[in-house]
């Protein structure tokens, strides 16, 4: 199942960590906004593989754009 | 109350893999500060003559007679690294922190005989005033362990006077007493002038067969009458008394024990004298801890190392306060006052050991782009806005009314300015804190995770708080400064930088400034520069965290001035609704 990755808030891509075919873990970070003389990283919510990546860093991002999607990995049982 | 606080609100999460996988940098670069840290109070432990040599004279180091009468396990060091005069020796030269002996909490302090025979330094006065500071605050014992040689008197005009000088500690130890709250000595070695005053100024003095205490020691009595110069007929009398007195130093046991009685007890061996201050610890007035507990202690749900990945060195990175709270007090369960309101500033009940706790800190993240209310741009957390100004004063006055000792734990960037933060009264309701936490008559500590920055760091329970703040604690990621370098610099050169291009000169020499600054406010800000200074009063391991703040309720509640029983508290109805 695919899962969008949104932006928790609006400002500039500051490090971006994945690319389309990377496998990553649940709660690994992938990338980070900088915004208000923060940085606030972004978090993958479960195991999977990245399918897209829509933006580069430093790119503007508003609040809740995609940012990418994840296809979960799904253990069979 | 058990209906309360048997089993609160569980919060927090284990960590995934790919939290795990992320964070391994973090958690090495933490590591590694820890152990420059490590490296420094092991060079303050090894400072002056070696163990073996004290040992040779029959002596044992301050630190062998701290491990003989701390109860194994309680020990928590403060001021390891206080040094704020710089002193060559690297020390104040006394040993403090908190510990249990006898299965009582008290606050212990003792000369490091291994340097200059525990000579009085520079800095040291200050160092002992912080001490009898937490005494009073906590309303525990203060133990001494006296070895004085009294003062380096090759820089006797860097802390012999003044008003926090040498001798104030004497004057501190007598409000103690009338305080009610004991100053209990173990005497050891000579001990003349003001190691004589250390030494009377205690309430019960225990004391070792080859110690003394005097009003003046054998240079003084040898040669105190100033003759305008020295020539060898003077030094040829010097010699002389210098060897009288040296064999039979004034104020000896057979002086103070058998004609004076100052000394309540005299023992042959130094493990004796540990063990009279032990007897006594163990019939010191103290409740027993059911009779404050709230439930059975517990471990967090959480392994404490998570610490290490879940708090970020780097300070502009966002991490979840809770997460880090949940790794420290018992179960993994809290009470939180008004969820709903301040979002930049969590407060809540918790329990630490079985008892209750007040915890206030400062959320990170992102807070939305309908907050603060009063502007219109977005808040982010580490800031604090009119909501959780508020918050955090009702919160404070309440823990004052149910006598629930209070921890801040401390990540801020201070708070919103600008017009409408104006408007919204953030200056007047800053001050009002302030006035709330004077009011609140109960002990506080500080666990600075990171950043202490602008008023934040005042407001927040810092030790600018001398009343009520206990101890500040710091981390591997701590810092503080009035504000960032960077922002330190734009503030003081901005306008030159205008000046200089409207003047049509070059703008590097000015940058060159602005670089020099923010370099120098970094390196004025790191851990190490914080405990030399005194800013925390100690460089604490995640690891250890939670000993301390075990140390700290353990003995909030030891021997409290003022009670609330568990069925008049108002905060938990409120919270509850």
């Amino acid at each position: 199942m695919a899962k969008e990755i949104v932006a928790p808030l609006a400002g500039r891509v500051f490090q971006l960590k994945i690319k389309p075919g990377d496998t990553v873990e649940a709660d690994e970070e992938i990338l980070v906004v900088e915004a208000m003389k923060m940085e606030t990283p972004v978090f993958v919510p479960c195991d999977g593989t990245i399918r897209e990546v829509r933006i580069k860093e430093g790119d503007e991002v508003a609040e809740d754009d995609i940012l990418a999607i994840i296809d979960e990995e799904h253990i069979e049982v | 109350m058990r209906p309360y606080f048997e089993k609160m609100t569980e919060f927090g999460h284990a960590l995934k893999k790919g939290r795990i996988k992320s964070t391994e940098e973090n958690l090495n670069s933490i590591k590694k500060i820890e152990k420059d840290v490590a490296g420094e109070v092991n060079r303050v432990k090894l400072a002056g003559f070696s163990e073996e040599k004290i040992n040779a004279r029959g002596q044992m180091t301050v630190w062998q007679r701290l491990e003989y009468l701390v109860d194994p396990g309680t020990w928590c060091p403060l001021h390891t690294l206080y040094n704020p005069m710089n002193n060559a020796e690297g020390t104040t030269n006394v040993i403090d922190g908190v510990g249990k002996i006898s299965g009582k909490w008290a606050v212990i302090i003792g000369f490091d005989n291994k340097v200059l025979a525990g000579a009085w330094l520079p800095g040291q006065s200050e160092n002992i005033l912080r001490v009898t500071d937490l005494s009073k605050r906590l309303n525990i014992p203060l133990v001494w362990l006296v070895n004085c040689s009294g003062a380096k008197l090759t820089e006797q005009e860097k802390f012999y006077a003044n008003r926090r000088g040498a001798g104030t500690p004497f004057f501190r130890h007598a409000e103690l007493e009338q305080l009610g709250i004991p100053v209990l000595a173990g005497i050891y070695g000579t001990n003349p002038a003001g190691g004589g005053y250390q030494s009377i100024s205690s309430t019960i003095l225990f004391a070792h067969k080859d110690c003394n205490i005097a009003v003046g020691g054998v240079g003084i009595v040898s040669g105190m009458a100033p003759k305008g110069e020295f020539n060898l007929e003077a030094a040829e009398e010097i010699i002389e008394r210098a060897k009288q007195f040296r064999a039979k130093p004034p104020g000896s046991v057979y002086i103070h024990y058998d004609e004076t009685g100052f000394f309540r007890y005299v023992f042959e061996e130094e493990t004796e004298v540990l063990d009279g201050l032990k007897d006594y610890m163990k019939d010191m007035p103290a409740y027993h801890p059911k009779f404050f507990r709230v439930t059975e202690p517990k471990e967090p749900r959480f392994p404490i190392d998570d610490l290490y990945r879940l708090l970020p060195l780097n300070p502009k990175r966002v991490y979840d306060f809770d997460e880090v709270l949940a790794r420290l007090v018992d179960s993994s369960e809290h009470m939180e006052f008004r969820p709903d309101y301040g979002p930049e500033v969590y407060a809540g009940l918790c329990k630490i050991d079985g008892f209750l706790v007040a915890c206030i800190g400062n959320r990170q993240e992102y807070l939305g782009r309908n907050y603060p209310e009063y502007a219109d741009y977005p808040g982010m957390g580490a800031k604090l806005y009119r909501q959780g100004l508020i918050k955090m004063n009702e919160f404070v006055t309440l823990c004052g009314r149910d006598r629930i000792p209070v921890i801040w734990l401390q990540d801020s960037t201070g708070l919103d300015v600008g017009d409408a933060a104006e408007k919204a009264e953030l200056l007047g309701l800053a001050q009002g804190l302030v006035y709330s936490i004077q009011q609140t008559d109960i002990p506080m500590m500080l666990l600075l995770l990171r950043k202490g920055t602008g008023s934040a760091h005042y407001l927040m329970g810092g030790p600018t708080a001398n009343r009520q703040n206990a101890f500040t604690l710091g981390t591997a990621a701590s810092e503080i400064y009035v504000m960032h370098g960077e922002t330190a610099a734009v503030a003081t050169y901005s306008r030159r930088l205008v000046k200089e291009k409207e003047a049509g000169r070059p703008l590097e020499p000015v940058i060159e400034k602005m670089n020099k600054l923010t370099k120098e406010y970094h390196e004025k800000s790191r851990p190490l520069f914080c405990a030399k200074n005194g800013l925390v009063d100690e460089i604490v391991p995640m690891h250890d965290l939670r000993e301390y703040l075990v140390a700290f309720a353990g003995a909030a509640y030891q021997n409290p001035k003022s009670i609330c029983p568990h069925h008049h508290l108002i905060l938990p109805r409120i919270i509850k609704g």
